[in-house]
């Protein structure tokens, strides 16, 4: 996202917040996306998508998937738009330069899921907390404006409040990252962001904030939906912290969502073993550039 | 199966969870291209090291400790592959052997492909074949876990040291009897030290009748139907009783021999003619003492008597079980400590007598916790010269240590039954005719009445029986105070 980043600068004094406990829905979504293997004409991907939802002290989480998808270069774009047509019933913004390549094609199919799980769970759901995973940025290949802005108006309508949570951000105030500057405040409060001038047609459909909600090191990135009065915006987090186990700031019901959907190696494994079991697939072991041309003095591809 | 690893004589193969495999089981890798195949024998299994598992049961576990609440929709139904690759497990196996032109070597000496070998389980009755344990004089111990019969060759016990061993009420006894019986059924002479009085009913069935046994089945219990006269006595036995049971020292002992040379010169070989002989004998009081303290044991045993109408002749009893074979008991149930070793010196003496003098072809000696009645030097009798004599002994203990490491060494079967303690297993383990993880991966997980076979008699092919069961009254159960109460 590109943004004047002389233009950013913090709403000061910082909001200090209480916990509300009135009982309060939490639900939280996530994707994810792992390259399973290659074959000799593309990659096998696999996607997974988790909605946990907390009520009455309780988890209970959704899972949907694993759905394994071979791409190639001769599929990928019919793969994508036939999934974009599922999932949303028309295509959104269809151009030349929306269109994945190959290598973007696994993470943009996860976006999918992910903004289908958004959506459902938004018509679904009311009165509740919906926790994202990411921020609240609209405009991009994945993320169509019209999309978000149906999201964030579905969840309204029900009365819920969309609180997207970002672990990693770009943004700085004086060349620090946002969730790296201290202020001094005791934690929960929040630090609300302005002069966010992101480049078109990129928006950011949320107000912006810095929020350190428990102790410790962490603060994270918390786009809350512009359309919601700021009373309501503060009180929501109020009712998240108030209802929700918070570590190292970050929700619980988010972290679970994540750990629902992540992949683990073993089933990895599985995964290559359905495939081969069941499509006949030949999954390739390509060698790995790294160690053959620098031995030990090369850390594999995974590695950056 | 696939073959994953070697190390040494030991085998790593993959398995997965449609393919059962147990300890103890017998599995065949056949490498076609060599044109050979390993027979390779489980003796532990573990998990899979799949990486990711820690991660996946972390998962379902967030709620408190409590499974988390949850649906899947899973259209391409993976999860069955997740749990197939999670329950994946590795099957140590020992290699026992090299099959080639369906002849056996002992040899490990080569590697089977790890791609191309193909890995099936070996059913024991195809072992046994292929083992050719099987033999002329067959003793079925029992049935194997496919359900199939376990049948050693009476013969692989001649000659040899056996051990029966595993901790208390495993069926240790059990065994015994059935191998005693087997034997008697082969006109061969066994005897029995019976420390608890548990072989006494032999010849008598569980519903309290005769069994077929019951004519070849000679209990003799001392002090009750089991004396000897002075008179039936060689005095080597009797002063082996003195020197070994009574510890009667040596300048006494040479006193006793002339004592005993002058009664039996004057045919005066009587107890009541002994004490008096000893209280005039003239010599130092300090060997005065020490003869007439020995004298006044033997005559408080009961087992010596002066009615020679009811001594036992224990060569009668050998004789009997001469022609048709038969089993001596000697019930050592209720006899105090030096009775129990007076009797069993007596016993052993007389049988090396009739052994040496060939009146007898040979004896299988039963000793239950022999180290409760058998002398330290006995131990390398056994082990040498008795072999020799033709007396071929079976040890059956649940104290594995009582029983010395040279036994173990030598011992030519092992019958093993389940012990848990590692220092148990760790003495077992010496025994040479059996490698030390064999023995305590499997004899740990052995159920009751389950044996391990180890040895000659199934010919290094270590396997696991359930002990059949046999028609004998039993006995030697422990008494116990709740047993009746309601």
């Amino acid at each position: 996202m590109e943004i004047n980043p002389q233009s950013i600068r913090f709403k000061m004094p910082p909001k200090t917040l209480k916990p509300v406990h009135q009982e309060t829905t939490v639900a939280a979504i996530d994707t994810s996306v792992i390259k399973i293997g290659e074959t000799s004409t593309g990659t096998l991907i696999a996607v997974r998508g988790a909605n946990v939802l907390k009520h009455n002290k309780h988890y209970k989480y959704t899972r949907l998937g694993p759905f394994i998808f071979h791409i190639t270069e001769e599929n990928k774009h019919e793969v994508y738009n036939t999934l974009q047509k599922a999932y949303f019933d028309s295509p959104l913004s269809l151009n030349h330069y929306s269109l994945p390549s190959l290598q973007q094609t696994p993470t943009r199919i996860a976006n999918l899921l992910e903004r289908w799980l958004q959506s459902i769970t938004a018509k679904a759901l009311s009165n509740a907390l919906i926790l994202f995973d990411g921020s609240l940025t609209a405009g991009t290949p994945d993320t169509p404006i019209p999309l978000m802005k149906q999201i964030l108006a579905d969840a309204r309508k029900r009365y819920n409040i969309v609180l997207a949570f970002s672990k990693m951000t770009n943004l700085r105030v004086n060349g620090h990252v946002i969730t790296e500057l201290q202020v001094g405040n005791k934690p929960p409060y929040l630090l609300e962001m302005d002069g966010l001038k992101p480049k078109p047609p990129i928006t950011v459909l949320g107000d912006v904030y810095v929020a350190k909600l428990a102790h410790g090191n962490c603060a994270f990135r918390l786009d809350i939906d512009r359309e919601v009065p700021s009373e309501q915006q503060i009180q929501s987090v109020e009712k998240l912290i108030g209802n929700d186990p918070l570590s190292q700031s970050y929700p619980e019901t988010l972290r679970l969502a994540h750990i629902f959907c992540t992949f683990t190696a073993n089933e990895v494994i599985a995964m290559q073993h359905f495939a081969t079991r069941q499509y006949g697939l030949k999954i390739l072991n390509r060698p790995d550039m790294h160690s053959l041309l620098f031995g030990p003095f090369g850390k594999g591809e995974y590695h950056s | 199966m696939k073959l994953y690893k070697k190390e040494g004589n030991i085998l790593q193969i993959l398995s997965f969870p449609n393919e059962s495999a147990e300890k103890g089981d017998y599995l065949l890798v056949e490498d076609a291209e060599a044109s050979k195949a390993l027979i390779v024998q489980v003796i532990d299994m573990q998990f899979a090291s799949v990486p990711g598992v820690l991660e996946e049961l972390l998962r379902t576990l967030p709620d408190g400790g409590e499974l988390m609440q949850g649906e899947d929709f899973d259209p391409l139904e993976i999860a069955p592959h997740i749990t197939y690759i999670q329950d994946a497990s590795i099957l140590i196996c020992k290699i026992r052997a090299t099959m080639q032109n369906e002849t056996l070597s002992p040899s490990s000496s080569w590697l089977p492909s790890r791609s191309q070998s193909t890995i099936k389980r070996l059913a024991l009755p195809s072992l046994l074949k292929l083992a050719k344990i099987d033999g002329k004089l067959p003793i079925i111990l029992g049935s194997t876990k496919d359900s199939s019969l376990l049948t050693i060759d009476a013969s692989s016990l001649d000659g040899g040291l056996n051990i029966i061993s595993g901790k208390k009420g495993t069926g240790k006894s059990h065994l015994a009897k059935l191998l005693m019986l087997s034997l008697t059924g082969y006109k061969a002479t066994v005897v029995v030290f019976d420390l608890n009085g548990e072989y006494l009913s032999l010849g008598t069935a569980s519903d309290g009748k005769r069994n077929a046994h019951y004519d070849k089945v000679h209990v003799l219990t001392p002090s009750q139907n089991f004396k000897v006269a002075l008179k039936q006595l060689n005095l080597h036995v009797l002063l082996g009783i003195l020197i070994h049971a009574l510890h009667l020292p040596g300048t006494s002992a040479r006193e006793f021999r002339r004592i005993w040379q002058t009664l039996k010169e004057r045919d005066a070989l009587t107890l009541h003619e002994l004490g008096e002989t000893i209280r005039n004998w003239n010599c130092n009081q300090h060997v005065r003492d020490a003869l007439s303290s020995r004298f006044h044991a033997l005559v408080n045993s009961g087992f010596f008597t002066d009615n020679i109408a009811e001594a036992t002749t224990l060569e009668d009893c050998f004789f009997r079980t001469k022609e048709q074979g038969g089993a001596i008991v000697i019930n050592l149930r209720n006899t105090s400590a030096i009775d129990r070793q007076i009797v069993v010196e007596y016993v052993l003496g007389k049988l090396i007598e009739l052994l040496t003098s060939w009146k007898l072809k040979a004896a299988f000696l039963f000793a239950e916790e022999a180290h409760l009645y058998l002398r330290e030097t006995y131990w390398d009798d056994i082990v040498t010269r008795m072999r020799h004599f033709g007396i071929f002994t079976t040890f059956i203990t649940n104290q594995p240590d009582t029983v010395k490491e040279n036994i173990y060494r030598q011992a030519d079967n092992i019958f093993l039954f389940n012990f848990t303690n590692e220092h148990d297993l760790d003495v077992v383990s010496r025994a040479a005719r059996v490698d030390a993880e064999t023995v305590k991966l499997i004899a740990r997980d052995l159920p009751p009445h389950y044996c391990l076979s180890l040895g000659k008699a199934v010919r290094d092919f270590p396997i696991v029986v359930k002990v059949k069961a046999l028609d004998v009254k039993t006995m030697g159960e422990t008494r116990l105070f709740f047993k009746d109460m309601n």
